[in-house]
């Protein structure tokens, strides 16, 4: 088996703590992974793209044409990355309303931001959301949701619940959403 | 046992498995995180070592290094451009060679993702005449420490360790020692002046033929060690890829993907090369192709007509590698046909960029907004020099970027080749006390009249926040005294979310500069907003809002201030991302010319 996500976003969102739930959860599955991040010189607020490669590989890095799947913590970072995506059966999870436009790859959008500000979920974990709606809607994401409960416990016990509480509310409204 | 590290994680478990117990360095992305958590291993094992920041490469270099001489196992970590800042005491401590162990770390960032160059430290050990070893991953770096290590005390040199980003930033599954042997080594230092103290010609002359005899044993040991046991995987086609680090796992995933017959054979000690003896097996083979990051190092030591790579234009010679520039390399050595596997449509319109800016709340933006205010562009220069600070370029406040340091000293060059305009340099904390103490004591002696602000945030922000020496010495060592004890008063603002209040002191800083025969200096006392043991005392939370009514797009916030909440909305009015917000409120007195900006009364966050 083998699966490269990209994971882009803007420098505060959490795209790095994705990084580190998948590949723990790649390690508890006794699978090989290798990741890595491309963050430039900003501490916030820049764009931020992670690269996360379950299987046999050799180099972190993912090269245009390649991603099985994209999540994007934001809509514009989204369409920045998407040459990284395989030109057949490329998929994007996307944290956007409706005006992300249509583009050849099947898109699952959710609007994030606003249900944030509705105040459903804390923004801190806009990451782990998005998380969730991955696990309700990639049928070929090589993580079930036990898999990735266990890894954000392994990554840090102290706030797991929370995290996973959010993990379950985005699988709840993913799975609602067209 | 296995475990999921990241590269630079996995060198400071290797270094603590290796029995290293004297660190010493100076942050630089991508590098940073190997101190820091070798500090944590120390801390969770509780092992006595000595691991802590020195105030620049050079100086962590020599303290390693001494320790090195008197027995101990050493590290100095760096970036590739603090090994030229280490680089006068490294050419000579590779000929005096050392007792212990010690293990020159120095992470290369191909690709100038967060560098000002893309120099190859390979290539710098070539120079220094050490070995130098090329991890591919995190898992090959955690071995190749220990191996270091282990080369260093049995030829009695400094061995460098060249992680690039792609290793110190990536994560893998590492198989790490389960149980912790580590012993403190006694250092003891044994007298011995002709060696340690060798005065030229004659002693530095001897040590230079004896470097060269070390290097000859090295090359064998390379050749037994790491490159006879691969040749049974050799002869198997006519193409040869000669790798070394991260370039060998882009080729090694390319000749897998694309069905590239091509045999590979990975140079873990790019220098020194046993040449003769691989020569010797390129006979087999028609093309030999070099593949490695940044510079020809590896070409450079070998010669063969066969010998494709960067000097013969088949590989590319700047920025880091990509499985599409290895498949460019064969399709140019005319080993495949050319093929757009690679290759993807990027998105086709145009999307809003994200140029690196200071983040939200971060006091520099006032000093840099205010600093454009008070010195207008057209009759001032504007040096800076190497750290968070360097975004206040989107601001327009900066003119130059160089190095460490160099904003005193090109201050003093400008003062004097543009005498007509006023030069505002800026620099941080931890930059000054890095290099910029000398320059300004240049400046003093030489009476170079400028302006000098000292961006003072009590911590190494841009690495990810590493301490200072003022931080981890309050009262002790202080910018002031020391910018006192350079011959020149210090002034000091302490900030404030205030524009008004931030203009004015550099207006009093004007004045002071016109009766001025010298520099004139300020310290800006001032906080990372990420720091959260300062900040979250002295950030107000009070988060802005816009109102639409009184906003008339004038684009002062957006083109002056750039603060990242900042931006159109669809109505053609600006409006503040309440996620970004920090809640500095320094936008809502005196930026907006139509007092758009107000107070929010209850955040989102």
């Amino acid at each position: 088996m083998k699966y490269q996500v990209v994971i882009a976003g803007i420098g505060g969102q959490g795209a790095v703590f994705l990084v580190k739930v998948l590949s723990i959860a790649a390690s508890l599955n006794d699978q090989k992974c290798l990741g890595t991040e491309n963050h430039g010189m900003s501490q916030r607020g820049g764009q931020v793209s992670c690269y996360v490669k379950v299987g046999d590989f050799y180099s972190p890095a993912i090269d245009q044409g390649q991603a099985d799947l994209l999540i994007a913590l934001e809509g514009n970072e989204a369409l920045r990355n998407i040459q990284y995506l395989k030109r057949d059966g490329g998929t994007i999870i996307v944290n956007a309303d409706e005006n992300f436009p249509k583009t050849e790859y099947e898109t699952i959008k959710i609007d994030a931001f606003s249900k944030a500000k509705n105040r459903e979920f804390p923004i801190q974990a806009l990451n782990v959301y998005m998380l969730g709606v991955t696990l309700a809607r990639d049928s070929h994401f090589p993580f079930s949701q036990e898999n990735i409960e266990e890894a954000i416990r392994v990554m840090n016990p102290k706030v797991a619940e929370q995290n996973i509480g959010v993990l379950h509310l985005a699988i709840k409204d993913a799975k609602g959403i067209v | 046992m296995k475990d999921i590290l990241m590269g630079n994680d996995a060198i400071a478990l290797a270094l603590i498995h290796a029995g290293v117990d004297m660190v010493s360095g100076y942050p630089g992305t991508p590098s940073s995180e190997i101190l820091g958590n070798f500090q944590k291993y120390k801390t969770k094992f509780g092992v006595e070592a000595y691991a802590q920041w020195a105030t620049n490469e050079k100086v962590g270099f020599e303290v390693a290094y001494a320790g090195a001489i008197a027995g101990k196992k050493t590290c100095a970590t760096m970036k590739q451009v603090g090994l030229n800042v280490a680089s006068d005491a490294l050419m000579s401590a590779s000929y005096i060679g050392l007792k212990g162990a010690m293990l020159l770390i120095s992470a290369d960032d191909p690709g100038f993702h967060s560098s000002q160059t893309e120099q190859d430290s390979r290539s710098f050990a070539k120079f220094a005449k050490i070995p130098v070893l090329d991890p591919a991953t995190p898992a090959e770096a955690y071995n190749m420490v220990k191996l270091g290590i282990k080369i260093s005390e049995k030829f009695e040199t400094i061995v460098m360790l060249r992680p690039v980003m792609r290793v110190c930033h990536a994560r893998e599954i590492c198989d790490v020692d389960d149980k912790l042997d580590f012993k403190p080594n006694t250092g003891e230092f044994k007298r011995d002046i002709p060696r340690f103290a060798a005065v030229p010609p004659a002693g530095r002359f001897r040590q230079g033929l004896e470097q060269f005899e070390r290097l000859e044993l090295i090359k064998e040991f390379n050749w037994s060690e790491f490159i006879k046991p691969q040749i049974k995987n050799l002869n198997k086609s006519k193409i040869l890829c000669l790798t070394s680090g991260t370039g060998h796992g882009y080729v090694k995933e390319c000749v897998g993907e694309m069905n590239i017959k091509a045999d590979i054979l990975k140079f873990d000690m790019p220098y020194p090369l046993p040449k003769e003896k691989i020569e010797a097996l390129f006979e087999h083979y028609e093309k030999v192709i070099v593949f490695e990051e940044t510079y020809p190092c590896i070409e450079e030591q070998l010669s063969s007509p066969k010998l494709y790579g960067k000097l013969n234009g088949t590989v590319h010679k700047i920025d880091e590698f990509s499985k599409d520039k290895v498949l460019n390399a064969f399709v140019n050595a005319k080993v495949v046909e050319s093929s757009d596997n690679y290759k993807n449509a990027k998105y086709d319109k145009e999307l809003p960029v994200r140029p690196p800016n200071l983040c939200p709340g971060c006091p520099h933006r006032d000093i840099y907004y205010s600093i454009m205010k008070v010195f207008k562009k057209k009759k001032s220069i504007y040096p800076s020099d190497i750290g968070c600070y360097t975004l206040g370029l989107n601001q327009g406040a900066i003119d130059t970027v160089l190095c460490m340091g160099g904003a005193v000293s090109m201050a003093s060059g400008f003062s004097i080749a543009d005498p007509n305009k006023t030069v505002v340099a800026t620099l941080g904390d931890s930059t000054f006390m890095h290099s910029g103490v000398s320059p300004l004591i240049n400046a003093v002696y030489q009476n170079h009249k400028f302006i000098l602000l000292i961006m003072d945030n009590s911590t190494t922000a841009m690495t990810g926040r590493q301490t200072t020496p003022q931080r981890s010495n309050p009262g002790t060592i202080d910018i002031k005294k020391l910018v006192e004890g350079c011959g020149v008063e210090c002034h000091e603002y302490i900030y404030e979310p205030n524009l008004d209040k931030t203009i004015s002191f550099l207006k009093m800083l004007q004045k002071k500069y016109e009766e001025a025969t010298g520099p004139v200096v300020a310290v800006m006392r001032e906080f990372c907003i990420l720091d959260k043991e300062r900040s979250s005392a002295m950030l107000p939370r009070i988060y802005a809002k816009v109102d639409e009514d009184k906003c008339v797009a004038c684009d002062i916030c957006t083109t002056q201030y750039k603060c990242p909440p900042m931006h159109y909305n669809e109505n053609h009015k600006i409006e503040i991302d309440p996620f970004l917000c920090v809640g500095c409120s320094a936008c809502i007195d005196d930026l907006c010319p139509t007092g758009a900006f107000e107070k929010v009364e209850e955040s989102v966050k």
